[in-house]
Protein backbone atom coordinates (compact mmCIF):
# COMPACT_ATOMS: atom_id res chain seq x y z
CA UNK A 1 0.00 0.00 0.00
CA UNK A 2 1.75 2.98 1.21
CA UNK A 3 5.47 3.04 0.95
CA UNK A 4 7.46 5.22 2.74
CA UNK A 5 8.27 7.54 -0.40
CA UNK A 6 4.48 7.39 -1.36
CA UNK A 7 3.86 8.16 2.54
CA UNK A 8 5.69 11.46 2.39
CA UNK A 9 7.27 13.52 0.04
CA UNK A 10 9.48 12.13 -1.99
CA UNK A 11 11.76 15.09 -2.40
CA UNK A 12 12.65 14.99 1.55
CA UNK A 13 16.28 13.99 2.44
CA UNK A 14 17.03 13.20 5.74
CA UNK A 15 19.40 14.78 7.86
CA UNK A 16 22.44 12.51 8.88
CA UNK A 17 24.52 12.44 12.31
CA UNK A 18 27.88 13.05 12.69
CA UNK A 19 28.62 9.19 12.50
CA UNK A 20 26.12 9.74 9.38
CA UNK A 21 23.20 8.09 10.43
CA UNK A 22 20.09 8.99 9.73
CA UNK A 23 19.20 11.97 12.18
CA UNK A 24 15.92 11.22 13.63
CA UNK A 25 16.43 13.09 16.63
CA UNK A 26 13.83 15.27 17.97
CA UNK A 27 10.48 15.40 20.26
CA UNK A 28 7.93 12.72 18.92
CA UNK A 29 4.10 12.04 19.59
CA UNK A 30 1.67 9.82 17.64
CA UNK A 31 -1.26 12.02 17.19
CA UNK A 32 -4.28 8.91 17.30
CA UNK A 33 -5.83 7.07 19.58
CA UNK A 34 -4.06 3.71 18.60
CA UNK A 35 -3.46 2.95 22.36
CA UNK A 36 -7.26 2.41 23.22
CA UNK A 37 -7.21 0.26 20.03
CA UNK A 38 -4.78 -0.47 18.08
CA UNK A 39 -6.96 -1.66 15.16
CA UNK A 40 -6.89 2.01 14.38
CA UNK A 41 -3.43 2.00 13.06
CA UNK A 42 -3.70 -1.74 11.63
CA UNK A 43 -2.72 -2.70 7.88
CA UNK A 44 -5.57 -4.66 7.97
CA UNK A 45 -8.23 -3.90 11.20
CA UNK A 46 -8.36 -7.49 11.51
CA UNK A 47 -6.40 -8.60 13.77
CA UNK A 48 -5.44 -12.62 12.56
CA UNK A 49 -5.73 -14.35 16.05
CA UNK A 50 -5.65 -17.60 16.17
CA UNK A 51 -8.53 -19.07 17.36
CA UNK A 52 -6.86 -20.48 21.32
CA UNK A 53 -5.29 -17.23 21.49
CA UNK A 54 -9.05 -15.74 21.23
CA UNK A 55 -10.00 -18.57 23.62
CA UNK A 56 -7.11 -17.24 26.34
CA UNK A 57 -7.91 -13.54 25.62
CA UNK A 58 -11.44 -13.98 26.44
CA UNK A 59 -10.26 -15.95 29.71
CA UNK A 60 -7.92 -12.99 30.34
CA UNK A 61 -8.35 -10.37 32.93
CA UNK A 62 -10.23 -7.43 32.32
CA UNK A 63 -7.68 -4.95 33.82
CA UNK A 64 -5.46 -3.14 31.55
CA UNK A 65 -1.87 -3.68 33.29
CA UNK A 66 -1.32 -0.35 32.48
CA UNK A 67 -4.11 0.85 35.15
CA UNK A 68 -1.80 -0.42 37.83
CA UNK A 69 1.15 1.86 36.52
CA UNK A 70 2.64 -0.99 34.44
CA UNK A 71 5.07 -0.22 31.44
CA UNK A 72 3.19 -0.83 28.85
CA UNK A 73 4.75 -2.64 26.27
CA UNK A 74 5.80 -2.52 22.50
CA UNK A 75 4.70 -1.56 20.67
CA UNK A 76 2.45 0.55 22.69
CA UNK A 77 4.85 2.84 24.04
CA UNK A 78 5.13 4.23 20.64
CA UNK A 79 1.55 5.21 20.36
CA UNK A 80 1.23 6.58 24.00
CA UNK A 81 -0.67 9.74 23.25
CA UNK A 82 2.65 11.36 25.26
CA UNK A 83 5.39 12.91 23.45
CA UNK A 84 8.89 11.11 23.60
CA UNK A 85 11.97 12.07 22.67
CA UNK A 86 14.59 10.43 20.53
CA UNK A 87 18.44 10.69 21.24
CA UNK A 88 20.92 9.17 18.90
CA UNK A 89 24.93 8.45 20.38
CA UNK A 90 27.66 5.97 18.11
CA UNK A 91 26.48 2.77 19.19
CA UNK A 92 23.29 3.67 20.80
CA UNK A 93 19.50 5.14 20.18
CA UNK A 94 17.90 6.61 22.99
CA UNK A 95 14.44 6.68 23.82
CA UNK A 96 12.92 8.82 26.16
CA UNK A 97 9.41 8.43 27.33
CA UNK A 98 7.39 11.00 28.78
CA UNK A 99 4.77 8.48 29.54
CA UNK A 100 5.62 7.45 33.30
CA UNK A 101 8.88 8.19 32.60
CA UNK A 102 9.47 5.03 30.59
CA UNK A 103 13.19 4.78 28.45
CA UNK A 104 14.78 2.14 26.10
CA UNK A 105 18.57 2.78 25.93
CA UNK A 106 19.31 0.22 22.26
CA UNK A 107 22.57 -0.39 21.68
CA UNK A 108 23.15 -0.50 17.72
CA UNK A 109 26.16 -2.88 18.04
CA UNK A 110 25.13 -6.25 16.54
CA UNK A 111 24.19 -8.73 18.76
CA UNK A 112 22.25 -12.00 20.26
CA UNK A 113 19.01 -11.32 22.10
CA UNK A 114 18.82 -12.11 25.45
CA UNK A 115 17.62 -15.69 26.91
CA UNK A 116 15.27 -15.97 29.46
CA UNK A 117 14.55 -12.87 30.61
CA UNK A 118 11.01 -10.94 29.97
CA UNK A 119 10.92 -7.58 29.98
CA UNK A 120 8.08 -5.06 30.10
CA UNK A 121 9.56 -2.92 27.08
CA UNK A 122 11.75 -5.68 25.46
CA UNK A 123 14.91 -6.65 24.82
CA UNK A 124 15.67 -4.24 21.70
CA UNK A 125 18.17 -4.21 18.86
CA UNK A 126 18.68 -1.26 16.36
CA UNK A 127 20.11 -1.35 12.67
CA UNK A 128 20.15 1.22 10.31
CA UNK A 129 18.62 -0.15 6.74
CA UNK A 130 19.69 3.32 4.46
CA UNK A 131 17.52 6.02 5.73
CA UNK A 132 15.58 3.89 8.46
CA UNK A 133 15.70 2.83 11.80
CA UNK A 134 14.95 -0.74 12.74
CA UNK A 135 14.53 -2.07 15.68
CA UNK A 136 13.96 -5.60 16.77
CA UNK A 137 12.23 -6.27 19.96
CA UNK A 138 12.07 -9.65 21.52
CA UNK A 139 11.65 -11.43 25.31
CA UNK A 140 8.14 -9.00 25.56
CA UNK A 141 6.78 -10.97 28.12
CA UNK A 142 2.58 -11.71 27.48
CA UNK A 143 2.23 -9.49 30.51
CA UNK A 144 1.10 -6.49 28.28
CA UNK A 145 -1.57 -5.38 25.84
CA UNK A 146 -1.50 -3.88 22.59
CA UNK A 147 -4.20 -1.18 23.55
CA UNK A 148 -7.03 -0.34 25.99
CA UNK A 149 -9.32 -3.24 23.96
CA UNK A 150 -7.40 -6.00 25.35
CA UNK A 151 -5.47 -7.02 22.43
CA UNK A 152 -3.29 -9.32 23.69
CA UNK A 153 -0.20 -11.51 23.09
CA UNK A 154 1.84 -13.89 24.11
CA UNK A 155 5.55 -14.28 25.29
CA UNK A 156 6.92 -15.49 21.87
CA UNK A 157 5.78 -12.02 20.52
CA UNK A 158 8.53 -10.66 17.93
CA UNK A 159 8.24 -6.79 16.77
CA UNK A 160 9.94 -5.43 14.13
CA UNK A 161 9.77 -1.18 14.65
CA UNK A 162 10.95 0.80 11.50
CA UNK A 163 10.87 4.73 12.20
CA UNK A 164 11.78 6.66 8.64
CA UNK A 165 11.34 10.22 8.55
CA UNK A 166 9.36 11.52 5.61
CA UNK A 167 9.41 14.87 6.20
CA UNK A 168 11.11 17.55 8.43
CA UNK A 169 7.82 17.15 11.18
CA UNK A 170 7.25 13.89 9.87
CA UNK A 171 8.23 10.17 10.78
CA UNK A 172 6.37 7.02 9.30
CA UNK A 173 6.46 4.32 12.16
CA UNK A 174 5.94 1.10 10.93
CA UNK A 175 5.95 -2.56 13.47
CA UNK A 176 5.39 -6.07 11.96
CA UNK A 177 3.85 -8.47 15.18
CA UNK A 178 4.63 -12.19 14.28
CA UNK A 179 3.57 -14.22 17.78
CA UNK A 180 3.09 -17.75 16.32
CA UNK A 181 1.43 -18.93 20.05
CA UNK A 182 -1.48 -16.13 19.04
CA UNK A 183 -1.42 -14.88 15.35
CA UNK A 184 -1.75 -16.68 12.51
CA UNK A 185 0.32 -14.42 10.71
CA UNK A 186 3.10 -11.19 11.09
CA UNK A 187 0.49 -8.35 10.87
CA UNK A 188 1.74 -4.76 10.47
CA UNK A 189 0.67 -1.71 12.15
CA UNK A 190 1.83 2.15 10.66
CA UNK A 191 1.17 5.19 11.54
CA UNK A 192 3.04 8.99 11.68
CA UNK A 193 5.29 10.33 14.38
CA UNK A 194 4.39 14.12 14.86
CA UNK A 195 7.92 16.34 15.31
CA UNK A 196 7.03 18.62 18.18
CA UNK A 197 8.83 22.22 17.14
CA UNK A 198 7.23 24.35 19.35
CA UNK A 199 10.13 26.29 21.09
CA UNK A 200 11.18 25.76 24.17
CA UNK A 201 9.23 22.32 24.47
CA UNK A 202 10.79 19.77 26.49
CA UNK A 203 9.21 16.72 28.27
CA UNK A 204 7.92 17.33 31.87
CA UNK A 205 7.99 14.48 34.21
CA UNK A 206 4.97 12.20 34.54
CA UNK A 207 4.68 9.80 37.42
CA UNK A 208 1.68 7.17 37.99
CA UNK A 209 -0.24 7.36 41.09
CA UNK A 210 -2.16 4.04 41.87
CA UNK A 211 -5.70 4.92 43.57
CA UNK A 212 -7.31 3.06 46.19
CA UNK A 213 -9.22 0.73 44.18
CA UNK A 214 -5.82 -0.30 42.26
CA UNK A 215 -6.42 1.82 39.13
CA UNK A 216 -3.73 4.26 38.00
CA UNK A 217 -4.50 7.73 38.25
CA UNK A 218 -2.97 9.64 35.58
CA UNK A 219 -1.75 13.01 35.93
CA UNK A 220 -3.52 15.36 33.74
CA UNK A 221 -1.17 15.77 30.59
CA UNK A 222 2.03 18.36 31.25
CA UNK A 223 0.36 19.40 34.76
CA UNK A 224 2.29 22.26 36.20
CA UNK A 225 1.79 20.86 39.87
CA UNK A 226 2.19 23.53 43.03
CA UNK A 227 3.86 21.12 45.78
CA UNK B 1 7.28 -7.34 44.83
CA UNK B 2 5.20 -5.94 47.79
CA UNK B 3 6.57 -8.81 50.16
CA UNK B 4 9.90 -7.67 49.13
CA UNK B 5 9.16 -4.48 49.99
CA UNK B 6 7.58 -5.57 53.03
CA UNK B 7 10.99 -7.38 53.87
CA UNK B 8 13.06 -3.89 53.15
CA UNK B 9 11.29 -2.10 55.77
CA UNK B 10 11.27 -4.21 58.21
CA UNK B 11 14.44 -5.23 57.58
CA UNK B 12 15.51 -1.38 57.65
CA UNK B 13 13.82 -0.90 60.51
CA UNK B 14 15.85 -3.72 62.61
CA UNK B 15 19.20 -1.69 61.28
CA UNK B 16 18.17 1.33 61.86
CA UNK B 17 21.24 3.29 61.30
CA UNK B 18 23.07 4.06 64.54
CA UNK B 19 25.02 7.44 63.68
CA UNK B 20 28.50 6.91 64.62
CA UNK B 21 31.36 10.49 64.68
CA UNK B 22 33.39 10.14 61.76
CA UNK B 23 36.48 8.28 62.49
CA UNK B 24 34.92 6.36 64.91
CA UNK B 25 35.26 2.47 64.02
CA UNK B 26 36.67 0.19 61.15
CA UNK B 27 34.47 0.76 58.59
CA UNK B 28 36.06 0.69 55.08
CA UNK B 29 34.49 2.79 52.53
CA UNK B 30 35.23 1.35 49.01
CA UNK B 31 35.90 3.16 46.04
CA UNK B 32 38.88 5.43 44.59
CA UNK B 33 39.91 8.27 46.68
CA UNK B 34 38.80 11.64 45.37
CA UNK B 35 42.00 13.55 44.39
CA UNK B 36 41.15 17.33 43.07
CA UNK B 37 44.28 18.24 42.08
CA UNK B 38 44.67 15.41 39.54
CA UNK B 39 41.08 16.00 38.12
CA UNK B 40 42.43 19.70 37.65
CA UNK B 41 45.20 18.03 35.66
CA UNK B 42 43.63 15.67 34.36
CA UNK B 43 42.77 16.05 30.27
CA UNK B 44 39.49 14.44 29.35
CA UNK B 45 37.92 13.13 26.12
CA UNK B 46 35.73 15.39 24.25
CA UNK B 47 32.80 14.44 22.26
CA UNK B 48 32.97 15.49 18.67
CA UNK B 49 31.47 18.65 19.34
CA UNK B 50 34.10 19.50 22.10
CA UNK B 51 32.37 18.80 25.53
CA UNK B 52 34.52 16.94 28.39
CA UNK B 53 33.21 13.29 27.08
CA UNK B 54 31.28 12.21 30.53
CA UNK B 55 29.03 9.39 28.14
CA UNK B 56 29.29 6.37 29.79
CA UNK B 57 28.08 4.01 32.55
CA UNK B 58 28.76 5.14 35.82
CA UNK B 59 28.81 3.12 39.24
CA UNK B 60 28.48 5.65 42.32
CA UNK B 61 31.02 4.52 45.34
CA UNK B 62 28.59 6.28 47.33
CA UNK B 63 28.94 4.62 50.61
CA UNK B 64 25.89 3.20 51.53
CA UNK B 65 23.93 6.47 51.09
CA UNK B 66 20.96 4.83 50.08
CA UNK B 67 20.39 3.81 53.55
CA UNK B 68 21.83 6.92 55.01
CA UNK B 69 23.98 9.97 54.10
CA UNK B 70 25.63 10.38 57.08
CA UNK B 71 28.09 8.12 58.61
CA UNK B 72 26.45 4.55 59.89
CA UNK B 73 26.90 1.35 60.89
CA UNK B 74 26.45 -1.14 58.10
CA UNK B 75 23.71 -3.89 57.90
CA UNK B 76 20.89 -4.54 55.78
CA UNK B 77 20.89 -5.24 52.28
CA UNK B 78 22.62 -2.02 51.28
CA UNK B 79 25.17 -3.55 53.96
CA UNK B 80 27.73 -1.71 53.52
CA UNK B 81 28.72 0.76 56.80
CA UNK B 82 30.55 3.90 56.24
CA UNK B 83 32.51 6.34 58.23
CA UNK B 84 32.26 9.27 56.51
CA UNK B 85 28.95 9.19 54.73
CA UNK B 86 28.76 11.20 51.79
CA UNK B 87 27.77 14.28 53.80
CA UNK B 88 31.44 16.92 54.66
CA UNK B 89 31.68 16.87 58.34
CA UNK B 90 29.01 13.84 58.81
CA UNK B 91 26.46 16.11 60.07
CA UNK B 92 22.82 17.75 58.28
CA UNK B 93 22.36 20.90 59.98
CA UNK B 94 18.22 20.35 60.51
CA UNK B 95 16.52 23.27 62.05
CA UNK B 96 14.73 21.72 65.05
CA UNK B 97 11.39 20.94 63.91
CA UNK B 98 13.19 19.34 61.05
CA UNK B 99 15.67 17.60 63.17
CA UNK B 100 12.06 16.12 65.16
CA UNK B 101 10.65 15.51 61.82
CA UNK B 102 13.80 13.11 60.52
CA UNK B 103 13.62 11.27 64.15
CA UNK B 104 9.88 10.85 63.06
CA UNK B 105 10.39 9.44 59.75
CA UNK B 106 13.53 7.21 61.11
CA UNK B 107 10.50 5.29 62.89
CA UNK B 108 8.24 4.62 60.25
CA UNK B 109 10.58 3.86 57.06
CA UNK B 110 7.10 2.60 55.62
CA UNK B 111 7.02 6.58 54.20
CA UNK B 112 10.23 6.14 52.35
CA UNK B 113 8.97 6.92 48.81
CA UNK B 114 11.71 4.54 47.27
CA UNK B 115 9.83 1.20 48.77
CA UNK B 116 6.49 2.69 46.97
CA UNK B 117 9.07 2.85 44.03
CA UNK B 118 8.64 6.53 43.14
CA UNK B 119 11.41 8.76 42.12
CA UNK B 120 14.39 8.93 44.06
CA UNK B 121 14.86 12.57 42.98
CA UNK B 122 18.50 14.29 42.92
CA UNK B 123 20.69 13.08 44.83
CA UNK B 124 19.22 9.89 45.53
CA UNK B 125 18.94 8.99 42.18
CA UNK B 126 22.15 9.15 41.51
CA UNK B 127 23.95 6.39 44.42
CA UNK B 128 22.96 3.40 41.69
CA UNK B 129 24.31 2.83 38.13
CA UNK B 130 23.33 5.09 35.85
CA UNK B 131 24.66 5.95 32.32
CA UNK B 132 25.27 9.61 30.95
CA UNK B 133 24.33 10.59 26.80
CA UNK B 134 25.61 14.01 25.99
CA UNK B 135 25.02 16.11 22.95
CA UNK B 136 25.59 19.94 22.09
CA UNK B 137 22.28 21.04 24.22
CA UNK B 138 21.30 18.69 26.54
CA UNK B 139 22.88 15.86 28.42
CA UNK B 140 20.59 12.74 29.48
CA UNK B 141 21.20 10.69 32.47
CA UNK B 142 19.00 7.39 31.99
CA UNK B 143 18.81 5.46 35.60
CA UNK B 144 18.04 1.52 35.84
CA UNK B 145 16.53 2.04 39.25
CA UNK B 146 12.90 2.90 39.53
CA UNK B 147 13.66 3.48 35.53
CA UNK B 148 13.92 6.97 36.29
CA UNK B 149 15.31 9.63 33.22
CA UNK B 150 16.51 13.21 33.91
CA UNK B 151 17.53 15.39 30.98
CA UNK B 152 20.27 18.56 31.65
CA UNK B 153 19.12 21.57 29.66
CA UNK B 154 22.38 23.33 28.83
CA UNK B 155 19.88 26.12 27.63
CA UNK B 156 16.93 27.69 28.88
CA UNK B 157 15.42 28.88 32.28
CA UNK B 158 14.20 26.76 35.02
CA UNK B 159 10.23 27.01 34.41
CA UNK B 160 7.89 28.38 36.40
CA UNK B 161 4.93 26.66 38.68
CA UNK B 162 6.46 22.99 38.09
CA UNK B 163 7.63 20.93 40.61
CA UNK B 164 8.93 17.50 40.21
CA UNK B 165 10.65 14.26 42.18
CA UNK B 166 13.31 15.00 39.68
CA UNK B 167 13.71 18.51 40.01
CA UNK B 168 14.29 20.60 37.02
CA UNK B 169 17.95 20.39 36.00
CA UNK B 170 19.95 23.46 33.64
CA UNK B 171 23.64 22.71 33.30
CA UNK B 172 26.46 24.40 32.12
CA UNK B 173 30.27 23.66 31.58
CA UNK B 174 32.82 25.41 33.66
CA UNK B 175 36.15 24.24 32.16
CA UNK B 176 36.37 20.50 32.53
CA UNK B 177 33.17 20.34 35.27
CA UNK B 178 29.76 20.15 34.12
CA UNK B 179 28.04 22.38 36.62
CA UNK B 180 23.79 21.03 36.84
CA UNK B 181 21.57 23.54 38.77
CA UNK B 182 18.99 21.32 40.42
CA UNK B 183 15.43 23.37 41.55
CA UNK B 184 11.88 23.13 41.59
CA UNK B 185 12.28 19.93 43.76
CA UNK B 186 9.42 18.07 45.32
CA UNK B 187 9.08 17.85 48.99
CA UNK B 188 8.45 14.55 48.22
CA UNK B 189 11.51 13.11 47.92
CA UNK B 190 14.21 11.83 50.24
CA UNK B 191 17.89 11.77 50.70
CA UNK B 192 18.19 8.29 52.06
CA UNK B 193 16.23 5.47 54.40
CA UNK B 194 16.97 7.12 57.43
CA UNK B 195 14.55 9.81 57.52
CA UNK B 196 16.75 12.42 56.07
CA UNK B 197 14.19 14.58 54.18
CA UNK B 198 14.17 18.27 52.30
CA UNK B 199 11.80 20.75 51.33
CA UNK B 200 10.62 22.40 48.09
CA UNK B 201 12.73 24.72 48.53
CA UNK B 202 15.84 22.29 48.04
CA UNK B 203 18.05 23.66 45.58
CA UNK B 204 21.20 21.25 44.73
CA UNK B 205 24.11 22.52 42.56
CA UNK B 206 26.11 19.85 41.33
CA UNK B 207 29.38 19.37 39.53
CA UNK B 208 30.71 16.09 37.92
CA UNK B 209 34.59 16.63 37.29
CA UNK B 210 36.28 13.44 35.34
CA UNK B 211 39.40 12.57 37.88
CA UNK B 212 40.74 10.23 35.46
CA UNK B 213 39.01 8.04 32.48
CA UNK B 214 37.84 6.05 34.93
CA UNK B 215 36.70 7.82 37.51
CA UNK B 216 33.83 10.63 37.70
CA UNK B 217 33.52 12.89 41.24
CA UNK B 218 30.34 14.18 41.71
CA UNK B 219 30.30 17.13 44.49
CA UNK B 220 27.22 19.11 45.37
CA UNK B 221 26.39 21.71 47.16
CA UNK B 222 22.33 21.56 48.86
CA UNK B 223 20.27 24.78 50.13
CA UNK B 224 17.35 24.64 51.56
CA UNK B 225 16.01 27.13 54.02
CA UNK B 226 13.29 25.68 55.38
CA UNK B 227 14.66 22.95 56.77
CA UNK B 228 18.74 23.57 57.29
CA UNK B 229 20.56 26.02 59.35
CA UNK B 230 23.73 26.28 56.35
CA UNK B 231 24.88 24.99 52.97
CA UNK B 232 25.54 21.73 52.53
CA UNK B 233 28.06 20.01 50.95
CA UNK B 234 28.23 16.15 49.67
CA UNK B 235 30.44 14.38 47.58
CA UNK B 236 31.25 10.84 46.33
CA UNK B 237 33.26 8.71 43.28
CA UNK B 238 32.07 6.94 40.40
CA UNK B 239 33.83 4.42 38.79
CA UNK B 240 33.09 3.43 35.18
CA UNK B 241 31.19 -0.17 34.18
CA UNK B 242 32.65 -2.54 32.55
CA UNK B 243 32.52 -2.82 29.46
CA UNK B 244 29.63 -5.72 29.21
CA UNK B 245 27.52 -3.75 31.27
CA UNK B 246 24.38 -2.30 30.02
CA UNK B 247 21.28 -0.21 31.66
CA UNK B 248 18.59 -2.57 32.25
CA UNK B 249 14.78 -2.35 32.80
CA UNK B 250 13.50 -2.06 35.87
CA UNK B 251 9.87 -3.06 36.90
CA UNK B 252 9.27 -0.85 40.46
CA UNK B 253 6.23 0.80 39.38
CA UNK B 254 4.76 3.35 41.44
CA UNK B 255 3.03 3.29 44.47
CA UNK B 256 2.42 -0.16 44.64
CA UNK B 257 0.64 -0.33 47.86
CA UNK B 258 -1.98 -2.94 47.34
CA UNK B 259 -1.16 -6.23 46.65
CA UNK B 260 -5.00 -7.76 46.83
CA UNK B 261 -5.24 -5.79 43.14
CA UNK B 262 -2.62 -7.35 41.32
CA UNK B 263 -3.32 -10.68 42.82
CA UNK B 264 -4.08 -13.32 40.23
CA UNK B 265 -4.01 -9.90 37.56
CA UNK B 266 -1.51 -10.23 34.42
CA UNK B 267 0.78 -8.45 36.35
CA UNK B 268 4.32 -8.12 37.58
CA UNK B 269 3.57 -8.70 41.05
CA UNK B 270 2.78 -12.11 40.60
CA UNK B 271 5.59 -12.67 38.03
CA UNK B 272 7.97 -11.73 41.06
CA UNK B 273 6.27 -13.73 44.09
CA UNK B 274 6.70 -16.46 41.95
CA UNK B 275 9.71 -16.33 40.84
CA UNK B 276 10.66 -15.19 44.64
CA UNK B 277 8.71 -18.54 45.83
CA UNK B 278 11.10 -20.83 43.34
CA UNK B 279 14.05 -19.15 44.40
CA UNK B 280 13.11 -19.68 48.16
CA UNK B 281 12.72 -23.59 47.42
Amino acid sequence: MMSAVAFGQTAYKVARTSDGKPDLQGIWIARNTASFDVTEIAEDPTIPYLPEALEREAKADRVDPIAHCAMPGVPRITYMPFPFEIMQRPGYVVLLYEYLHNHRVIQTTPREHAEGIDLFLGDSIARYEGDTLVIDVTNLGNRTWLDSARHMHSDQLHVVERYTRTAPDRMLYEATLEDPQTYSKPWKIRMTLHRINEPGFELKEQECVEGDDGRAIHPLYRPASKS
Amino acid sequence: MMTIFLFMFLMAQAAAPQIIAPGVGNLADRGPKIDMNKAKAFNPPRTEFGHPDLEGIWQPRASGAAFSVLPHSGGFFLGQGSETGIVEGGVLPYQAWAAEEVRYRREHVELDPTGHCHYEGIPHALYFTFQIFQTPTKIAFVHENMHAWRIVYLTGDHPKDYSAWMGDSRGRWEGNTLVVDVTNNSDKSVFDMAGHFHSDQLRVVERYTLQDANTLIWEATLTDPKVFTRPVKMRFPLVRAPKDFAIMESGCFEDERDQAHLKGAALPANHYNEEHEKEKK
